[in-house]
């Protein structure tokens, strides 16, 4: 009898007990469309990491790299602070469908997927993904200057940068504003030099004169008889 | 495609329009030794609102050039538009040979 036990749970969906343990284990099992440890899962998986990671995302055209190139274009681009990422256009078109689901590799019905996401129309080619762990444009000017020189085999042909999609030109306006700290500092400056002029009064006038409504409202209320006199 | 008797190639286009497809496997088709080998490779972007129209452009050997604008054609029918010219020069190249 314990030898039967302690088989069923080495093997558990030879068994019925087994079966049944195992269903109840694992209460929601995970549903893909292809097998779920088969590289198409992996590949999608790894692509919505990418863009949920990663606030600056471009997106390249190549021609035909040498190996070499390839290399070169690699380590320069580690050395900018990105990563490249060749990318399989149906795969990652499966995921931009998917994007706004909780799971992108599980099954959907078309109604669900979303076909007018506006990055789609990119993967129409070899592409590559330049993947940047935060927003600084600094890093983008610098990737734009180096891959200039080198027009005909590596060239940006769109961006995802936070929750927007830019084209070569805003990508060009986007590349010559200062970083995220330096905006915000220089915004806290200019409240500073401002405060004179009395926009930070401004700024506080709306909860102060409801503060001061709340409270004469307590007063009255705390002390009526106070209040009665007064109306008298 | 025979690519082997372009000495330029221009192409213009928007890569979110609808001629991005044809313009970028057009791109891809030349191979990586030819554009070492002296085939220059010009390549200009246009953004959404720009009023320029996509266009792909090739110099051949002999000095001749063709246009064609992908976004009316696919990638195939841009290969035999020209293949046509590519031909006549293959010809020539191996009747002169002999």
């Amino acid at each position: 009898m314990i030898r039967n036990l302690r088989l069923g749970f080495g093997r558990p969906d030879t068994t019925i007990f087994g079966y049944f343990a195992a269903r109840y284990i694992s209460t929601a099992p995970r549903v893909t469309v292809k097998p779920l440890h088969s590289r198409k899962t992996f590949l999608i998986d790894s692509y919505k990491h990418m863009m949920e990671h990663n606030p600056v995302v471009l997106f390249a055209h190549y021609n035909n790299l040498l190996k070499q190139e390839n290399a070169t274009f690699r380590s320069q681009i580690k050395g900018i602070g990105g990563c490249m990422t060749s990318v399989r256009n149906n795969l990652f078109q499966v995921y931009l469908r998917n994007a706004h689901l909780p799971d992108p590799c599980a099954k959907t019905s078309k109604n669900q997927q979303n076909k007018s996401h506006p990055l789609l129309p990119l993967f129409k080619g070899p592409t590559v993904a330049i993947s940047f762990p935060e927003t600084d444009p600094a890093k983008v000017a610098k990737l734009l200057k180096l891959l200039e020189k080198s027009a005909d085999k590596l060239f940006i042909v769109g961006a995802k940068v936070e929750s927007e999609v830019y084209d070569m030109a805003q990508l060009n306006q986007f590349k010559s504003l200062p970083t995220k700290p330096e905006l915000q500092s220089q915004l806290l400056g200019l409240l500073h030099i401002l405060s004179g002029a009395g926009l930070v009064r401004t700024l506080e006038s709306g909860s102060q004169a409801l503060y001061l409504t709340l409270q004469s409202h307590h007063d009255n209320q705390s002390n009526p008889e106070s209040s009665e006199k007064k109306n008298d | 495609m025979i690519t082997k008797f372009f000495t330029k190639v221009v192409v213009k286009f928007n890569p979110f329009g609808k001629e991005a497809k044809t313009a970028r496997l057009f791109l891809s088709s030349i191979p990586p030794t030819q554009r070492v080998g002296g085939t220059s490779i010009q390549n200009v972007i246009l953004s959404g609102n720009s009023t320029e129209k996509p266009v792909v452009k090739v110099f051949f050997k002999d000095k001749s050039e063709m246009e064609i604008d992908p976004s009316t054609v696919t990638f195939k029918e841009i290969g035999n538009f020209f293949d046509r010219h590519s031909r006549k020069l293959h010809l020539k190249e191996s009747i002169e040979s002999q």
